[in-house]
């Protein structure tokens, strides 16, 4: 080689990348320039510390598991057979309106041969109904209820007898049915709004 | 992340199988198209042996370009399955090992995109250099492996490795394709997405920078 190659061929010679007569003709050309084989030299010995140090391959840890669970998400994301389910489905499709019409057909028949007439029970020996006062259980001892019902009012009251006084540092403001007395009580929202305006 | 209940793993399993495949008796390239075509026909087997005869590299490059092994376990495994997925499309116009390449630079690219979004704000890498770091403090973080891996790697692995995660991930790369791995150029570019020139130039800067770094013991050599 006669003509100096490009920049490319040359550092692939440089990176022992060439092979044939590619090799042999940049061989011939380098020969002549001995800057080059210097070079290509500093490449060999900086191939050779990094290589030397830095493993091309290693090994991954566990790599029998490595393999399995690759083979197990791979089962995973593979779709199932999509044309026997596809075929199945449209064979139901098709005998669904005949199965329909079969199962009407059987149920009238069924019918027209069961009684005719309406059915007689005879609830002569029925136990009535007996009206139940409502019963009241006070687990604690010494405590009395009772119990005021007003279906007009539709309310029920129940009134505790000998239960502690309930001290004022009790705070209800989590649970759930003050909550719901709050919002019901207009003089209550009425004093929160004023609460909420002096901490403006 | 990696289970930390992984079963150890039994030597038989550790053997590579290509020689319990008939009709394929070595690793070479040839051999991975035949195992190729016979798992593109849905042989679960033959992608078994393929990934045992690839997975050491692929994870070997990704520990490389990452530093965090449980992290370059998943993302080995997420090359593998990507690579099934697509192995349809594979013509066998490059090497199966050149495509799992590319397919290993995508994934973490992709990883390193997303870390990077993740820690947004949280994080700043710069504290982790130990020339910004204050001789004084009274704890310093750990830059590089643990000492027992210190002791197992080589000194100049530890050295190397630490030179190399101060590169950009684009010149990391190519220094790990190119002198590591033995890529040609033309594979790297494929690998890459680039041309052959911008290869040969990052491969340039990237070595004149380690060699910087890394002067003591190049020139000891």
């Amino acid at each position: 080689m006669n003509t100096t190659p490009d920049e490319t061929t040359l550092a692939r010679w440089l990176e022992d990348e060439l092979e044939g007569d590619e090799l042999a003709a940049i061989e011939a050309w380098v020969s002549g320039h001995p800057e080059h084989l210097a070079e290509r030299e500093r490449v060999r010995k900086w191939r050779a510390m990094i290589s030397g140090a830095v493993p091309a391959a290693e090994e991954p840890p566990y790599p029998d598991f490595f393999n399995s669970r690759v083979a197990q998400a791979i089962k995973e994301s593979t779709p199932q057979p999509a044309v026997a389910t596809k075929t199945r489905a449209g064979w139901i499709k098709f005998l669904m309106p005949a199965a329909a019409c079969a199962g009407m057909m059987l149920t009238f028949w069924l019918g027209t041969k069961t009684h005719s007439g309406p059915v007689e029970v005879d609830v002569t020996g029925a136990p009535k109904a007996i009206p139940v006062e409502p019963l009241v259980y006070t687990p604690e001892k010494g405590v009395e209820a009772e119990c005021f019902s007003s279906s007009k009012a539709s309310a029920t009251v129940i009134v505790l007898n000998g239960v502690d006084a309930i001290p004022d540092e009790t705070d209800f403001s989590g649970s759930t049915t003050m909550r719901g007395l709050r919002e019901k009580d207009k003089t209550a929202a009425i004093q929160m709004d004023n609460e909420e305006g002096a901490i403006r | 992340m990696m289970n930390n209940s992984i079963p150890e793993p039994s030597k038989a399993e550790r053997e590579p199988a290509s020689s319990v495949v008939p009709g394929v008796s070595s690793d070479g390239p040839d051999d991975d198209l035949q195992l190729v075509a016979r798992a593109q026909q849905g042989d679960s087997r033959s992608y078994d042996l393929l990934v045992t005869r690839h997975r050491a590299r692929i994870f070997s490059m990704i520990r490389n370009m990452i530093h965090q092994e449980a992290d370059a376990w998943d993302l080995s495994q997420e090359v593998f399955i990507k690579a099934w997925n697509a192995l349809p499309r594979f013509e066998a116009k490059a090497r199966f090992s050149t495509w799992l390449y590319r397919i290993t630079h995508n994934v973490v690219y992709d990883w390193t995109r997303k870390s990077r979004i993740e820690s947004a704000g949280e994080l700043n890498d710069e504290i982790f250099d130990r020339e910004r770091i204050d001789s004084s403090s009274s704890t310093t973080p750990a830059g590089g492996e643990s000492p027992d891996e210190t002791l197992a790697l080589g000194e100049l692995r530890t050295k190397i490795s630490a030179a190399l995660a101060k590169l950009s991930p684009e010149h990391r790369e190519v220094v790990l394709f190119k002198d590591v791995q033995g890529l040609a150029y033309k594979e790297i570019a494929e690998v890459m997405e680039c041309s052959i020139g911008t290869v040969m130039s990052r491969l340039y800067y990237a070595r004149q920078k380690l060699q910087t770094m890394l002067k003591n013991e190049y020139d000891s050599r």
